[in-house]
């Protein structure tokens, strides 16, 4: 691990030397490669589930989403090349972005295997840094703006975080905040303690995993970040925000009448994140906000399944991996068409199926799989939540999400209408189709809609692993 | 002397509610610093080189020093002195006895035997003092302030629950801490360079 983290640092800066943006592309290369060895080797060196450094482990949740991680940061990497040559970006820019996005990812990586609550904080910090200089990547007052904002509330919203996390530090052996040594001793803790240290910690995080109360900062990162990092940020960062949760969650399991209030905590965020998405979905004028928007929904109804657990937990764990693939291929989506428009805005652009088909086409099926008409994965998780919520008799919520579902329905589609058959009133530059870009993110797909009509053994199985440990 | 430097620590609290320069808002979290290496000095049970190396760093040299000179260069190069004209200082003071009542009140229903009351209630009345400078100022800077007013109550927390955390993991967190610090201050000062603004009326433009 150590080898890794190293090796990925020093291919994380060292755009930094280089001069011209074709080493550092080279560099981005071997930074991909390093991160699909390092999958290999903990696979087949038999490291599954090891201890490494005594704060990381890798367990099947840290490997599902570093897989995951890889597989965006690839199609990111590649888009983000185009995005910003197409963008006339400085080659010193150039450089300085690719910096901060393997260095986001290295941060990354490092959450999904921290294996101590305090080193998940300090990596999910760390986070917040090399986000900040790619939300300001653009260089313009509401990047600006979006960037204070963004570190501002992460770094309040993780303080607080912290302070949950010294609160429930009260029960640990000898200042051993290791996951496994915590949930042995978690259930003698005291009960308000630990209820104060969940909302706490649960709050702080939800600015990462874009959930209520603080999801408003992500919203704004991936409005202002160039669109193949939104894609990267608006997914597996919201995914280290939701292995973070996931963990404390496992924790807080072994904790009986606590777990129950945790659960309704986690209920209760998920019903206002699903209700805000539908809201601001509805409102919203830029597609990238509006995506972003989507994300809190999705978010909601993974925290939704988590409040309601049993069944609906796996099927919230298989959640977050579908809106992974999917997300990722929206927001590169909207990336191409960026280019040709040169807007994000609803109310300005449209025949979009005139003027780049394979985009439009890839758009709308991205839509069609995001608003969960089958065969998409996210169809199967959502029905396995309604099954799950019916069996509890809980027909208050079904009726309240299927209400809120209908909403966000109505607004995504007839924006992605408006989009491809209206007319456009925005200027064209119709040289910056960019079919190639569009087949790519229309690949990412096609892999979330094999996993809607055949999910794989193994995928199970590491799904029952994940969930098995809750 | 604990318990003074603990009474002269909820004073500088006070003081900060009601203060209008931010020259005096950074002369106070200096002044934190310190005191919060008296406390944790005062609370260290025997003479461990490399802890109290540590404290000296984290408090003395990072709370009481780095922290300051970049706020200074920051009002320097922003010219930002003091807070908004339009903001009450009796109000201020206000919210701030109010929160020091609600700290109190909240310290004796929820510490138990393990942890140190006193600390845990001065802890939180920090917290709610950095909450309520975010809130109630308009001024960035002020924003900054309250931050790290945040961060020291945190401080104060983690000795009143009297956790020892491995010092790898210390240092992590001091680390995040003053990056986060060094960015916020670049933003701000971005801020006051592009968009001539230190407000935050000002920081508007995206909405949906």
């Amino acid at each position: 691990m150590l080898a890794y983290i190293i090796l990925s640092l020093i291919l994380a800066v060292a755009p930094l030397v280089l001069r011209s943006e074709r080493a550092t592309n080279f560099v981005a290369v071997l930074f991909f490669a390093v991160q699909v060895i390092a999958i290999a080797a903990i696979l087949h060196l038999g490291l599954v589930d090891s201890v490494m450094l005594s704060i990381f482990r890798a367990d099947s949740t840290a490997i599902t989403f570093h897989v995951l991680m890889t597989a965006v940061l690839g199609f990111s990497l590649w888009h983000s090349s185009s995005y910003l040559k197409a963008e006339g970006t400085s080659t010193r820019s150039y450089k300085a972005y690719y910096t901060l996005l393997m260095l986001l990812a290295v941060a990354i990586t490092c959450v999904y295997y921290s294996d101590n609550l305090a080193m998940t904080w300090v990596f999910l910090e760390a986070t917040t840094i090399c986000s900040a200089g790619i939300i300001y990547h653009r260089e313009f007052k509401q990047s600006l703006e979006a960037t204070w904002k963004y570190v501002f509330v992460c770094s309040t919203g993780i303080a607080m975080a912290y302070l949950g996390i010294l609160l429930l530090s009260t029960v640990a052996v000898e200042g051993s905040l290791d996951y496994d040594s915590l949930s042995s001793v978690i259930a003698e803790g005291n009960p308000l303690y630990l209820k104060v240290a969940f909302l706490l910690m649960v709050v702080g995080y939800s600015c990462k995993m874009e959930i209520f109360p603080l999801y408003t900062v992500g919203v704004d990162a991936n409005y202002a970040a160039p669109a193949p990092a939104s894609a990267f940020i608006s997914t597996a960062l919201v995914n280290a925000g939701f292995v973070a949760i996931m963990r404390i969650y496992t924790l807080y399991s072994a904790t009986g009448e606590v777990f129950e209030w945790a659960r309704h905590v986690l209920l209760l965020i998920g019903i206002l994140s699903l209700a805000v998405g539908a809201m601001f979905l509805r409102r919203t004028n830029n597609y990238k906000r509006f995506l972003s928007y989507s994300t809190v929904e999705n978010m909601g109804i993974v925290a939704i399944g988590m409040g309601i657990g049993g069944l609906a937990l796996w099927a919230a764990v298989f959640h977050v991996i579908a809106h992974t693939f999917v997300k990722s291929s929206m927001f590169y989506q909207v990336g191409v068409m960026r280019h040709i428009y040169d807007s994000y805005s609803i109310n300005r652009i449209g025949n979009y199926i005139n003027i780049n088909r394979v985009g439009a086409i890839g758009f709308i099926v991205g839509t069609l799989i995001l608003l969960a008409f089958p065969p998409s994965p996210l169809f199967i998780s959502e029905v396995m939540i309604f099954s799950e919520i019916v069996s509890v008799g809980s027909w208050w919520l079904l009726a309240l999400m299927l209400i809120l579902m209908c909403v966000v329905i109505y607004a995504i589609w007839s924006r992605t209408l408006r989009l491809s058959y209206h007319s456009n009133q925005d200027t064209l530059h119709l040289s910056a189709v960019n079919r190639r870009l569009s087949y790519s993110a229309a690949i990412v797909l096609v892999v979330a809609i094999v996993l809607g009509l055949w999910q794989p053994d193994f995928l199970k199985c590491v799904i029952d692993n994940i969930v098995t440990i809750a | 002397m604990t318990l003074s430097l603990i009474i002269l620590y909820v004073l500088t609290l006070i003081y900060l509610s009601i203060a209008e320069r931010f020259r005096n808002h950074t002369t106070i979290l200096a002044l934190q610093g310190v005191l919060l290496f008296g406390i944790a000095l005062a609370r260290m049970h025997a003479f461990h080189p490399v802890e109290l190396s540590f404290i000296i760093v984290e408090t003395l040299i990072f709370k009481g020093i780095v922290i300051p000179i970049i706020l200074l260069r920051v009002i320097e190069k922003t010219q930002i002195k003091r807070i908004h004209s339009s903001s009450s200082q009796f109000g201020a003071l206000v919210m701030s006895i109010a929160a020091l009542v609600a700290s109190c009140t909240i310290t004796y229903y929820m510490a138990d035997n393990r942890t140190d009351m006193i600390f845990f209630g001065v802890a939180l009345y920090a917290l709610l003092s950095g909450l309520i400078l975010i809130v109630m100022r308009k001024r960035i800077f002020a924003h900054l302030v309250g931050f790290l007013v945040i961060e020291n109550g945190v401080f104060l927390f983690s000795m009143a629950i009297g956790v020892e955390l491995p010092m790898l993991i210390n240092l992590a967190i001091m680390l995040d801490i003053l990056i986060s610090i060094l960015v916020l201050g670049m933003f701000l000062r971005r801020m006051d360079d592009d968009i001539h603004t230190d407000e935050t009326d000002a920081l508007t433009s995206i909405k949906d």
